[in-house]
Parts: C-alpha cells; structure tokens; sequence
C-alpha cells in the first residue's frame, strides 16, 4: 500500500517538474464563445466569473456599455462583448457569464456568451495576429491553434480601454 | 536619519502653525504700531524659525530669518518705527520664509531661492531707518552693531567644528531656549487675558536680551533661574483661573497628529457601513410585511434602529475628526486687503466673523480659491476710491465682511461689501456687447439672472485689465469651483449700497442626502443639497415657449426639462396625468426637472464608476442601494447644461407603433394567462382551431415578464382573475401602465360571475368578460372578434 502510495507520488513530482520545465512556454488561458467564434484571455488577467446578475444603466454611452453593476460594493461597467465585435444583442440564457477582467486599477465586466474551458497552450503555437487586423489599435494579441480549433487571443488592455 | 526626518517633521508642522498666525498679527501690527505685546509675538516666530533652522543646518533660511529678526528687534526695542513701506519689506520676507519653508517640505533643502536681494532690502531697512529715527545720535554704527554683534554669532556657529560636548550645549541650549519661549508666550497669554499688571512682558523681553548677549557660555543658568517661577505661576494661574478660561482653552485642549490618508481610510470604511446599514433597513422593511405581527420582529426592528442610530452618529463623529475651521482660509485675507488696499490706493477693512465655523477639509482646500476671486472682485470693482465715497455720503474707508455659519446640513459664507454695487442693466448691456447674451435674453432677464452674468466666462466689467481683476477668468472660476462642491451661490446687491454673496456648500463629499427619483423603470440619485423644492402640477400646467417647455412657479417662470429626455430614457410606460417637478438650484441658476415619482429621501456614499465610465455627462457617479442594486448619482450643474439642448418633447405623445400586416393566421398571437393547467388546456384547445400563435402563462407576473421581454407582438389576452402571485385585475392594471399595450384587448375568462366583479374587470382595462363555463365556438369569436382576425385565415 505504502508502496503504491510513494508511487503515485513520485508520479505526481515528476508530472510536477515536466508541467514547470515547461512553465516558461506555456501560455494559461481561459477560452469562451461569443457569436459563432472562440475567444481566450489569459487566465491572470481574470478577476472571477459570475453568472448574470442586474445591472443599471449607464446614459450617453455606446450601445455595448450596458451599464454599471455591483460586484460586492464597487461598481463596474458591464460591457457586452457581442455587441461590441459587431453582433446582434441576445437574451441572457443559462450559459451567459459576466467575465470580470482585472488589469491594475481598471476592471470591467464582459458578457459573454459561453464559456468553454481553461487551457494551456504553448507560445509556439500561438500565431501573430494576420496582418490585416495587427497593429496597436488592434484588440487581438495573437491566434492560437490547438488540435482542431483556432482561437483568438484578446488584450486585455485594449478590452479595458475606454474607446469612446 | 530618521530621528532628523522626525525633527524636520516637527519643525515644519510648527513652523507653517506659526506662520499662519503670523500674517495676521502683522496686519493688525501695522494699525496699532506701538502694540508691544503682538511685536514680541511676532519677533518669537522668526526667532524660533531662525533656531531651529540653524540647528537643522538650513542656511539660507537661517540668512533671512536672522535679518528679519534684527529688523524686528529693533521696532521691539522703539528703534524702529513700523511703517506702510517697512511693512511691505517684512512681509515679503515672510512669504520667502514661506517659500523657503514649502522647498523644504518637499526637498529637504531649502536651496533655490534667492533671498540675498530681500536680505538687502531688510538691512537698508533696520539700518536706514535707524538712522533717520536717531539722527542726533552720534555716528552710525553703534546702533547696529550693537543689535547685531551678539545676534550674527548665532547662525555662523560652525557645528562641523565643535566638539561633540559643545553640540551637546548647544543643542540644550536651544531646546532651553524653546522651552523659554512656550513659557513666555503662554505667560504672555496669561498676562493679556487676566490683564497682570505689565510686569511678564517686562522680564521676559530683558532675559531675551541677556541670552542673546551670552549665546554659547552658560547658558543654562540664565534659563534655569526664571523657569521655575515661570512655570510655578503658570500653574498657579492655570489651578485659580479654570473658570474664566476663554483666552487660555488653547494650551489646554489635548490633541494628536493623525495622517490624512488614515481618515479617508476610515471614512471609506463609514462608507461602506452606511451602505450596509441601508440594505439592513430595506430587508428590516421587507421581512415586516412578509411576518406581520410575529413576536421576534419587535426585537428585530430595535436592533435595526440600534445600528442605524449608531451607524449614523458614527458617521457624524467621523466626519468630525475631518473638521477644520475655516479660519485657515479666512486667516489670509485680512494680508490680502492690506496689500490690495496698498495696490489700489483705496481704503478698506475686512471684518471677519464666524472662522470658528467647521467643515471638511477636502473642502477648506477648495474654497480658497473662489473667495479670494471673490473679495479681489469686491475689492477692485466694488468698492470705490476714498474721494468717490466721500462724496456719495459713504465713510472713506470701504467695508468688507467676512462670516461664515451653519445652516441646516450646510454652510454659509457671506462675502458683503458696503461698495457701489451691481447696475443690472450696465450688466446686461456689457454682455450684449461681448456677445455673451442675445437681445432676446436680455430683455427676459429677472434682476437676479443680471447679477449671475458676472460669472460668465470672458465677463468683465473692469474698464482696464489691472493686475487685481479684469480678465474675466475669477468669477468664471468662482462659480466652477463651488459648483464642484455642490454649492449654491445666490448673489443680492442694491447700486449704491453695496453687494452680497452668499456661498452655500454642503458639509462633507463623501457621503450625502439625496433625493431619489423614478423615471420609468429607472431610478436616479439628486443630491438634496441641490433641490429646492418639489411640486406635483397637472399637465396642462406646462406651457410650451419656443419649443421649450415652462411652468409658472409662484411668480416665477421655471424652465423645464423631463430627466427622460436628458437620460435617453426609454418611453414604455404610460405616464400619468400628474408629474413631478424637482426644482433644482445651483450656483445661481435653477431649473425644473420632471419625474415620473418621487421616491424618497437618503444617505447616499459616492462611489466612483471607475476610469472607463468617467465624465459621463450629467452623471457624478454611482452608489449602492439598500436592495445591492446601482444608482446613478445626477451630476446637477452638467445636467443644467444638458438641459438648455434638448427640446421639449413632453406634450408630444408617442406615435402608436405601426401595425404590421398578418399575413397568415399564426401572426396573429394571444397569451393565455391562467394557473389552472387544465383551463389553459381548454383554451388551448378551442383556439388551436384558428391557427392563431399561442403562448402559455401560469400566473400573472409570468405574464408580465413575457409582455416586458417584449420578444413577441401580442393581439390579445385571456386573463383569469384568480391566480397566486399576481391576480388578475392587478396584471391589467398593471399591463395598461405601458404605452405600448394600451390598446392590447384583455378578455376575463373566470368563474366570478358577481356584478361587482365585472366592474372592477372594466375598471382595470378589461374589455371582455367571459364567464366559466363557456362553449368553444363562443371564446373562439370573441377572440376572433377582438383580434380582428380576418376571415380569409379560417
């Protein structure tokens, strides 16, 4: 027993050590869905997710700019992310989460409309953005490939940039 | 290093407390030169400044200060008469001093200033003068040298070179040296409040002297005799004179130095059980209607009120400890009048009463700026020339006062100057010429609207632009800033008489009343110190000039403007017969804001919406409810802006949405609203056959929340009154609030067959009333009749 025991231990080390000597190159992101495509942010840029709750609105401001929540006594701007990548509003359903992304002071809320997983992806695989859409304006760090599905990686900086 | 860093901390908090006395005290120097008493005081600031700015090695600080002290020695010791022209010299060496003591602050060195050119001015001074008092006196020097052999000593002590026994004597020295003045002073204090006969100064002034004249060799012995006694009959005083105690309460009072920041840390945190406490207040609310009358609600409610009281005393004794006089503002002007007065060569006086009054500190340090714009102003434009007075009847000299007091939640501060006045019509014109008004505006203009021009940007009425005023830019600013502050600014003044300026501004920032107001759906915060009053008037009371809308207040004539307009708010229900108004008032402006209901009265905390939604116009932020929801604070002076762009749209009714054509029979949608499976069944069952959409119900709050998706266009609806939740006749009153299902067709399917229940279905907007049973065919028509469903479908 004991011996199967400081098996699986050794396992679990070494498994450990592989996962670090690999750290360097390993990017951690969290995947979701808006509209048809997938999107990831990196997994420290994330503050939490929470499922819908009410929020109020905001007057004179864009139309992805719901408006303003109460995330445990400080407000938030809510930003819908549909309607800011150019798509129709939706009804929240059960799948929608607000993603609140934290990078230094700024914070905000993003709707969302699914999410789909925590993954790790290597800097190998991870392309520049194509060129049409590259460049300092542009909210997309880079394209990452996993096995059969592409998906884009957003700055988080320019998500929490006030464009307006 | 640090025990320096904690030295320089001391020096400098004392220092700038001293200073702040000192200007005063010069002032009323100049007016009563022979007063020895205020001199002495004033000597001992640059004195103690001087002390303990050798000791901490700031020289050129030390330079100035020791030849402030020599001038002043002299007019301490009657060599010197203090004039206008003197005085100008001495107190531009005490801003130096300040200069110099501000670069210290923020460098820790007082170099990079130059104070060799005042230094000068401060010698010719002392040396001049004394050569002009005693002219009889034999050669110049003895006098100088006299007072200033023993004093230059002192600052060129090389500390570098003295041993460590010899910085250990001079520190005691000095430190014996300080002791020795607190007691003067508060010996002095003594003396000019229980009127001693003249003996302390005496002693005092002479053991100065003799410390002076033996800077290093024993000193301790000199201090050492006098401080018992001093201190003895100090006590002595204190012990027999606790009761009339008015003059001494200072040196008394127990005080401790807290960082700023640790405040506004606990202020936040105030903040924070406010909110708690109003959400506390809400559940309190809700849980007594949903167990009326249990027994554990009784103890519930005064625990409520038990943190609530607290909460709230908590507050006000936090908001306290943020309390500064507003004599720390005040204290500069009586300086600034001298020099205007001496720039303008107009006499004046400033009379100050109130600066005990308290209030926050974010705000004491916004308020200087506009009142000094603001007494400038009265100063060069309100105020006249002596000859000018004279002959209008006024005594020459001109009068300014100064008063601060509470008023309700807010504070007051009068500026009232006895000058020539605001002409309203010379106000006017000057604006028609700048092209601030139109001809139209003008002739509209109330007397009171005139006066409010001066804060215009690019207004002024100064025929030259002087160093004091005429650039157009105070006033302007005045009004900016109080208005940052939530102020109110109301303006009254008689041509030839004089001007008043009243400044109202609510005691603390951070948290506030407001008034909470419903549009539609929404809610949004006002804060009260900006609402004036709030008035139900009908609609017909509206009337609409130039595509504005007004209403006849009392005797005034209110212009109007609907939140919903300002907040693009979206029109979907109904509005009544009756609105709300909320007159807000700010600066000197006021507006008529139309809601759709008043909510009520609370405390709110501001909280920030962040980077990413800052300077929304019209909104000043957000705070948190007692239900945890958002409310949007109203940001009033942006939103007095707003209004003056948008058209009136009130009297304009919605156009009813343009009916789409059905095309085929399942455009045509009904909503079954009943809780009874099996009734909904039966309707189910006799519609299906007309091939018309159909969409289920289970009470009436589903109901409504499928009417407020507003995802389909419904045609009618089957209502049945009893249902849990929400009953019938209370969904169709509720459904006819919405603009955009007035004209929907509610049809009552029940088994109430009562008269008296068939008129309370009309009287909340049904149309139909089918009663239970009913035959298939029978329900069928109906609805086909209320649909006007088109024959060609069947």
């Amino acid at each position: 027993m004991s011996d199967q025991l400081k098996e699986i231990i050794k396992k679990q080390g070494r498994k450990q050590e592989v996962s670090l000597s690999h750290s360097d190159d390993v990017v951690q992101l969290v995947g979701f869905i808006i509209g048809e495509e997938e999107y990831a942010v990196p997994i420290l840029t994330i503050q939490e997710i929470i499922k819908p709750i009410s929020w109020t609105r905001v007057p004179q401001t864009p139309a992805y700019i719901l408006g303003v929540f109460n995330l445990r006594g400080s407000v938030i701007p809510l930003i819908d992310l549909r309607v800011k990548f150019g798509l129709k509003p939706k009804k929240h359903n059960e799948e929608t989460r607000f993603f609140v992304l934290k990078q230094g002071d700024d914070v905000a809320g993003f709707v969302i409309d699914r999410l789909t997983m925590a993954l790790r992806i290597k800097k190998t695989d991870i392309g520049a953005a194509p060129d049409s859409v590259a460049g300092d304006d542009s909210m997309i760090e880079g394209v990452g490939k996993q096995e059969d599905r592409i998906l884009t990686i957003l700055k988080v900086n320019k998500l929490l940039e006030r464009d307006f | 290093m640090d025990e320096f860093q904690e030295i320089l901390q001391d020096f400098l908090v004392e220092s700038f407390e001293l200073i702040e006395q000192l200007d005063q005290d010069l002032v009323e120097l100049e007016s009563r030169p022979e007063d020895l008493e205020l001199l002495n005081g004033i000597f001992r600031v640059a004195h103690t400044v001087k002390g303990a700015s050798s000791f901490l090695n700031f020289d050129v600080l030390t330079h100035l200060t020791h030849h402030m002290e020599d001038v002043l020695n002299k007019a301490r010791h009657g060599d010197l008469i203090i004039d206008a022209d003197i005085m100008d010299v001495i107190l531009e060496s005490i801003d130096l001093m300040k200069a110099l003591l501000v670069t210290i602050r923020d460098t820790s060195s007082d170099a990079g200033i130059d104070v060799d050119e005042c230094v000068i001015r401060l010698d010719r001074v002392s040396n001049g003068t004394a050569q002009a008092a005693t002219p009889v006196a034999a050669p110049v020097k003895p006098a100088p040298v006299v007072e200033k052999a023993p004093v230059k000593e002192e600052p060129e002590l090389d500390y570098d070179a003295m041993s460590d026994d010899d910085v250990e004597a001079e520190i005691e020295r000095l430190l014996a040296q300080r002791q020795e003045e607190d007691k003067a002073k508060r010996a002095a204090k003594i003396a000019a409040g229980e009127s001693v006969p003249e003996a302390p100064p005496e002693p005092i002034s002479e053991e100065e002297a003799v410390h002076k004249a033996a800077p290093t060799q024993a000193p301790r012995p000199v201090v050492a005799t006098p401080a018992p006694s001093a201190r003895a009959k100090h006590e002595d005083e204190d012990a027999k004179a606790a009761a009339p105690a008015s003059k001494t309460s200072g040196s008394v009072e127990q005080t401790i130095r807290v960082d700023v920041k640790r405040l506004d840390h606990l202020m936040n945190l105030i903040g924070e059980l406010v909110l708690a406490k109003n959400r506390l207040i809400k559940i309190n609310d809700d849980v007594e209607e949903r167990y009326e009358g249990e027994e554990f609600l009784e103890e519930l409610n005064q625990v409520v009120s038990i943190v609530s009281l607290v909460t709230t005393d908590l507050q006000i004794a936090v908001m306290k400890t943020r309390m500064l006089p507003i004599g720390k503002v005040f204290n500069k002007f009586p300086r600034m009048i001298r020099d205007l007065t001496r720039e303008l060569n107009k006499k004046m006086e400033l009379e100050i009463a109130g600066e005990d009054t308290e209030l926050d500190k974010s705000i004491v340090e916004e308020i200087g700026d506009p009142l000094v714009h603001i007494i400038r102003n009265s100063c060069d434009h309100g105020i006249e020339m002596p000859a000018v007075r004279l002959a209008a009847g006024k005594p020459e000299t001109g009068t300014i006062t100064l008063k601060a007091y509470n008023e309700g939640n807010a504070i007051v501060i009068q500026i009232d100057d006895d000058g020539k006045g605001l002409d309203a019509e010379m106000l006017k014109n000057k604006s028609l010429e700048k092209g601030i008004i139109t001809e139209k505006e003008a002739d509209l203009m109330t007397e009171k609207e005139a006066f409010a021009l001066i804060f215009k940007p690019g207004f002024s009425t100064a025929a030259a632009v002087t160093s004091v005023s005429g650039r157009g830019v105070g006033m302007d600013v005045v009004k900016t800033n109080i208005e940052k502050l939530n102020g109110i600014i109301d303006i009254e003044s008689v041509v030839g008489k004089g001007t008043s300026l009243k400044l109202k501004i609510p005691l603390t920032l951070a948290i506030i009343q407001a008034l909470l107001v419903g549009v539609q759906e929404e809610h949004y915060a006002i804060p009260l110190a900006s609402v004036l009053e709030t008035v139900r008037i009908s609609k017909d009371e509206i009337f609409s000039v130039e595509n504005r809308s007004v209403l006849r207040l009392r005797d005034e004539v209110l212009s109007l403007v609907h939140i919903g307009d300002i907040f693009e708010v979206e029109r979907i229900l109904d509005s009544s017969e009756h609105v709300y108004v909320v007159v807000l008032g700010l600066g000197s402006s006021k507006i008529g804001l139309i809601v759709d209901s008043l909510v009520g009265q609370e405390e709110i905390v501001i909280k920030s919406m962040g980077d990413y939604l800052a300077g929304i116009d019209g909104i000043a932020g957000a705070t948190i409810r007692g239900d945890g929801g958002v409310t949007l604070i109203v940001d009033v002076a942006a939103l007095m802006q707003m209004a003056k762009g948008v058209k009136s749209t009130i009297l304009l009714e919605e156009s009813s949405s343009s009916v789409k054509d059905k095309s085929r029979a399942s455009d045509y949608t009904v909503m079954i609203v009943d809780d009874s499976k099996t009734d909904r069944m039966i309707m189910r069952k006799a519609l299906e056959s007309l091939g018309v959409t159909l969409v289920e119900a289970g009470d009436g709050q589903e109901a409504l929340n499928i009417l407020k998706q507003g995802d389909k266009n419904f045609d009618a609806m089957l209502i049945d009154i009893e249902m849990p939740r929400m009953d019938g006749y209370t969904l169709a009153s509720e459904i006819k609030k919405y603009n955009r299902y007035k004209n929907l067709p509610l049809i009552a399917v029940t088994s109430r067959t009562g008269k008296s229940d068939r008129m309370r279905g009309v009287e909340s907007g049904m149309v139909e009333y089918i009663t239970k049973p009913y035959s298939a065919d029978y329900l069928s028509s109906v609805v086909q009749r209320n649909v006007n469903f088109k024959a060609e479908f069947l």
